[in-house]
């Protein structure tokens, strides 16, 4: 159909209709994105950003020299590593087994299965935490059944700078699995029952279905649960502030928990944080697009 | 329709901007109130009435209030201080927690005001404070140092109060093979430690004065009277007097456990006094007034090598402070200072004291008859000195690898030495970027 609009006119609507979008994406992420970066440059320390008052000046790459040096840098990063690896080969691998065994109708009751192993993420994250913490507590539920077996049994399960991190994964893995669990069935369900029927009648088993249909078919949801585990894991704070505060001895800190407290506990250092904020942005992105990179090259077709 | 429709909305719009101008007329002033309060202790409703009072009392005075407690009290006075929305009063440390405020100069100094309530406060109280000026008025006087002795506990296991830290380590295996700890704390956040244990550590056996070499550039924390102090608390864990799993156990669940004869010992700053007495919404006690009888407050038994014997680690008390965006003479600072010298007055300070939130009033002679045994022994206690609560005297910078360092200790992960080599390098970090 030919169209009875001026080029001009149509350039004006199409600026017009665009402006809006670029007005909210500018002021809700590419100004506090470029406003963070310019800040870990700086050594702001509060108080006025604009006009002849500023009181800050350029110091170039020395923040991030300085996260780079803190022990506790890399020990909340090494942590967010944890949380990450944990994500994408406990937390989906077992969201998407159980919604291969809810979906193939290999366990009776499969819609209470399903809200039991869902309910955890619509809980608060302050009450999970707490709960955990609780149960967790060298005084608390745990303890005393330990202590039905072996009354002399010490809880030490934070105690160990090593292991102190354990508890958390646990409850993460308990918390957020429900979530990639109704993702891959969303998905599976997408999935043409006729295709499956007719693998059946060509006499496929369970295993070449799963890996020659299914598994092919999901590769680009798996793509999309494995960014949103990776970005999930490196932005990882409510749970563990509440749960822990990142302590004992910030062995259980992670980089968001790590940038908090120096943006706000004690003397705020918003430089230093920005300059976090920036390695947790960057790390995200080269994260996402190798991510990507291995769907293309091993990703089946939908 | 459609204009009747039109007109009603544009009204709809414009009333509220009518209304804020008719309160403007009225003369009656706002003030951003941002208080420090914890909603879970007993005393809370007697906190939300001293409040409500207020408003009832000063109608001319609009409070528009927040209250927070723990870190994200701090956290948020540090976002609003950034973000130059400072509340008009605030809730304040007389240093080191409210070090933004004092270092920014973001608050107002009181002393002209204080000028005519001179004689009312106790004179230790009302001394200049951080960066020289008095920011707060002070509630109280605080012992960020207290032991809260189990003396029925001790008797049953035929234990009597230990006077010297060997007393201490002889009760080990007597509270062991009664399945509990000669000592507790709710250290799970990292203050807790340095706070109401270490800077009284600190105090006896490396001294004021060498805190102040250190500031002055004369000493260093890497020097002997530092390591030494740090290692009075790496010898508490070894020798068994308190667990490692101290860390584990969060501030709210401290006092539940000491209520519940877990430890012969639990250490926490006097005002957790106000955590074991009768709530009075619901008329229950964490430890009933009766058995509040077999609670002593005490301190510290006497550490090997210590300087002074007997002493807590004191600071002026918490109090509130006045915005310095406010102008002096103004009705908004007369408004400020009325809700500022209101909350230290005889009649609040006395309600104060019977919730348990302080031991001892600011204001002089400030009583009351209706104390719990708990409360009457905070109000009778007295150490036989006191020494700087190092977060009182030290920049965030300074005290917090000090903060991390005790709990690495603990778990054994760190020498005193190495703490000790930490905290001098931030000190020296700190210094240089001054």
């Amino acid at each position: 159909m030919k169209s009875h609009t001026r080029p001009d006119e149509r350039l004006r609507a199409y600026f017009l209709l665009v402006l809006p979008a670029v007005t909210i994406y500018f002021a809700v992420i590419a100004f506090p994105t470029i406003f963070s970066i310019t800040l870990s440059l700086t050594d702001y320390s509060g108080g006025i950003v604009f006009g002849d008052r500023a009181d800050w000046s350029f110091v170039g790459f020395k923040h991030y020299f300085r996260m780079f040096r803190d022990q506790y840098f890399w020990i909340a990063f090494k942590n967010n590593i944890w949380i990450m690896l944990m994500s994408l080969f406990i937390q989906i691998p077992l969201g998407f087994t159980l919604a291969y065994t809810i979906f193939r109708k290999l366990i009776v009751g499969r819609e209470f299965f399903q809200t039991i192993i869902y309910m955890p993420t619509i809980i608060s994250c302050i009450v999970v935490a707490v709960l955990w913490q609780t149960f967790f507590s060298p005084y608390g539920p745990i303890t005393d059944f330990m202590r039905l077996f072996n009354p002399l049994w010490e809880n030490n399960l934070a105690n160990d700078p090593n292991l102190a991190i354990l508890p958390v994964l646990f409850v993460m893995v308990w918390y957020y699995t429900g979530m990639y669990l109704i993702i891959f069935l969303a998905n599976l369900q997408k999935i043409d029952s006729q295709i499956l029927e007719a693998a059946q009648i060509d006499g496929a088993n369970e295993r070449q279905m799963l890996f020659n249909i299914i598994l092919p078919a999901l590769s680009g949801v798996v793509v999309v649960t494995a960014i949103l585990a990776i970005s999930g894991s490196l932005k990882s704070f409510d749970l563990i502030f509440a749960m822990t505060s990142g302590n004992p001895a910030r062995r259980t800190s992670v980089l968001a928990l790590y940038m908090y407290d120096n943006a706000f506990k004690g003397s705020p250092d918003y430089p230093l944080a920005n300059a976090i904020s920036t390695f947790m942005v960057a790390v995200s992105f080269a994260l996402i697009l190798v991510t990507k990179k291995l769907e293309n090259r091993f990703g089946g077709k939908e | 329709m459609k204009r009747f429709v039109l007109v009603l909305m544009v009204l709809a719009m414009v009333a509220p901007l009518f209304a804020v101008g008719e309160k403007e007329v009225s003369g009656k002033v706002t003030l951003r109130v941002l208080h420090y309060a914890d909603a879970t202790t007993p005393g809370y409703s007697v906190e939300k009435k001293i409040w409500d009072d207020f408003r009832a009392a000063n109608p001319d005075i609009e409070l528009v209030y927040e209250e927070l407690f723990n870190e994200p009290f701090h956290q948020k006075v540090e976002a609003y201080a950034a973000a130059g929305k400072l509340p008009d009063v605030m809730y304040m440390w007389p240093s080191g927690r409210s070090s933004t405020l004092y270092n920014k100069k973001l608050i107002k100094d009181l002393s002209p005001l204080l000028a005519s309530t001179k004689g009312k406060y106790l004179p230790t109280t009302v001394v200049p404070q951080m960066g020289s000026i008095i920011g707060e008025l002070p509630l109280t006087i605080t012992n960020s140092h207290m032991v809260y002795l189990n003396t029925k506990l001790l008797a049953q296991l035929g234990l009597s109060e230990p006077k010297t830290y060997a007393d201490l380590v002889a009760m080990v295996p007597v509270a062991k093979a009664a399945g509990i700890e000669v000592v507790l704390m709710a250290a799970k956040d990292d203050w807790v430690m340095q706070s109401c244990l270490f800077s009284m550590i600190s105090g006896r056996v490396a001294g004021d004065k060498f805190i102040d070499d250190v500031l002055a550039g004369k000493a260093k924390f890497t020097d002997k009277p530092f390591v030494d102090a740090l290692t009075v608390v790496a010898n508490m864990v070894k020798d068994g007097v308190m667990p490692k799993n101290v860390l584990q156990i969060s501030y709210g669940e401290g006092p539940a456990l000491f209520a519940a004869g877990k430890c012969l010992m639990y250490i926490d700053g006097d005002w957790r006094a106000g955590a074991f007495i009768t709530d009075p919404t619901t008329g229950k006690a964490l430890i009933s007034p009766t058995d509040q009888k077999n609670v002593k407050l005490t301190v510290f038994p006497a550490i090997p090598g210590e300087k002074i014997s007997g002493s807590s680690s004191t600071i002026v008390g918490t109090g509130f402070g006045m915005n310095a965006n406010i102008k002096s003479g103004s009705k908004e600072e007369a408004a400020a200072w009325k809700l500022i010298s209101y909350m230290t007055s005889p009649a609040v300070a006395k309600q104060r004291l019977e919730t348990g939130a302080f031991g001892r009033a600011s204001w002089i002679g400030v009583t009351s008859d209706k104390l719990e045994p708990i409360q009457q022994a905070n109000a009778a206690f007295s150490a036989a000195a006191g020494s700087y609560v190092l977060d009182g005297v030290l920049d965030a910078k300074v005290y917090t690898p000090i903060n991390i360092g005790l709990q690495e200790i603990v778990l054994g992960i760190k020498t005193p030495a190495q703490v000790a080599a930490d905290t001098q390098k931030a000190f020296e970090d700190w210094k240089a970027n001054k």
